[in-house]
């Protein structure tokens, strides 16, 4: 119950940092519905990946 | 014995860390006993030429407080590295970034948009911005170059020691020039505070770790006896390094969490949404919104102090 609490919560404060919705994902999947977790992993992937990699601002400086 | 030098200094501050050194009062004869100050800019006339002429490592301890956010305070600090033996990040922006480390969620671009072209009190109609170069007749002006991120001391730098606060306390500084005078410093690297976090520190009395709403300050006047975080108010004492005397929530205010995370924590304001989101009861979904909507703003509340030595240290900038 903590987790369903928290991820919210952190969801909101990711996006105040710019980190978009779809790269955090919280779901309930029961340890007799493999093919749900997989579709759920695949799912969740295929976000990502189309978002691409983070892009941060790495020179500390100058952007 | 001869005396120690001193060098005290501010880059991206606001002046509450030298003002917490004059706070000392009459123990500042103490300092003034043990240490010569070879270089306090806010107290002092020595120009930085002057400290450039002082042979390396000259310096026995330099406390800087303050952000590094522009070219000057950059140079300032890798010239009182290479001047000094023992630094110090003095004060919670030198150690973590402190309050101008909010300015993180934000860009360069848009500090300056905001600040000489949008801000209602401009005039500014050629949307002229300060450069970093400018000619004129009597040859070429310079500024320092503001940076995009505000960066902690150590991460420009290396550092000694941490002393956090906002600013550090009186008892604190005490104890930094108490172990400078017995020569009893703690291993390179420490945090001169406390291994404790606030909350173990805190007298008031604890009993249910539950809430169902949570309050602004300004919203309630709390019980002065119990714990702030159970009367619903965002007290970040769970999460936050203590050492400091517990000085606001013995006045009835919330901890905000200045003295950054304690020893074992790497991201302070990961470990208070952890917290905040344990302690909340909730039936469903619809109280799990009313919690999420209660934190009016949990990047600016967790990482108060702490944004430029956090996990994420900025906003991400979308891809162009």
């Amino acid at each position: 119950m903590k987790a369903a609490r928290r991820i919210p919560l952190l969801k909101k404060m990711l996006s105040q940092f710019g980190i978009e919705d779809k790269r955090l994902m919280l779901d309930w999947v029961s340890a007799s519905e493999g093919d749900r977790f997989a579709s759920i992993v695949n799912e969740v992937t295929e976000q990502v990946r189309a978002l691409g990699p983070l892009n941060w601002n790495q020179g500390g400086k100058h952007g | 014995m001869a005396k120690l030098k001193l060098a005290l200094y501010w880059a991206g501050a606001c002046g509450g860390c030298d003002v917490a050194v004059l706070d000392v009062n009459e123990k500042i004869l103490d300092v003034a006993n043990l240490a010569d100050i070879v270089f306090w800019p806010i107290a002092l006339d020595f120009k930085y030429h002057h400290v450039e002429a002082m042979p390396d490592k000259s310096i026995d301890v330099c406390l800087f407080n303050g952000c590094v956010r522009s070219s000057e305070q950059e140079h300032i600090a890798k010239l009182l590295r290479n001047k000094s033996q023992v630094l110090v990040a003095f004060g919670s922006c030198a150690c973590f970034g402190g309050i101008p480390a909010l300015a993180n969620f934000a860009t360069r671009a848009e500090i300056m948009e905001r600040a000489y072209i949008e801000a209602p009190s401009n005039e500014n109609p050629n949307k002229t911005l300060p450069q970093i170069k400018f000619k004129v007749d009597e040859g070429e002006l310079t500024l320092p170059e503001l940076y995009d991120d505000v960066l902690t001391l150590a991460q420009v730098v290396p550092v000694e020691y941490f002393v956090p606060g906002c600013p550090p306390t009186v008892d604190l500084i005490l104890k930094v020039v108490n172990a400078l005078a017995t020569n009893s410093l703690p291993p390179v690297g420490a945090v001169i505070a406390s291994e404790k976090t606030l909350c173990d520190e805190c007298d008031r009395k604890k009993e249910n770790k539950k809430i169902t709403k949570i309050y602004r300050t300004h919203e309630i006047i709390p019980d002065p006896e119990k714990c702030l975080l159970e009367q619903g108010l965002l007290c970040m004492g769970s999460a936050t390094r203590g050492g400091c005397g517990s000085l606001c929530v013995k006045v009835n205010i919330p901890c905000r969490g200045c003295f950054g995370p304690p020893a074992g924590v790497a991201d302070q304001g990961a470990k208070l949404v952890s917290a905040v989101a344990s302690i909340y009861e909730t039936k469903g979904t619809e109280d799990i919104e009313k919690m999420v909507n209660e934190v009016v703003d949990p990047a600016g509340t967790f990482y108060r102090f702490g944004m430029s030595s956090s996990m994420l240290k900025r906003k991400h900038l979308q891809r162009k």
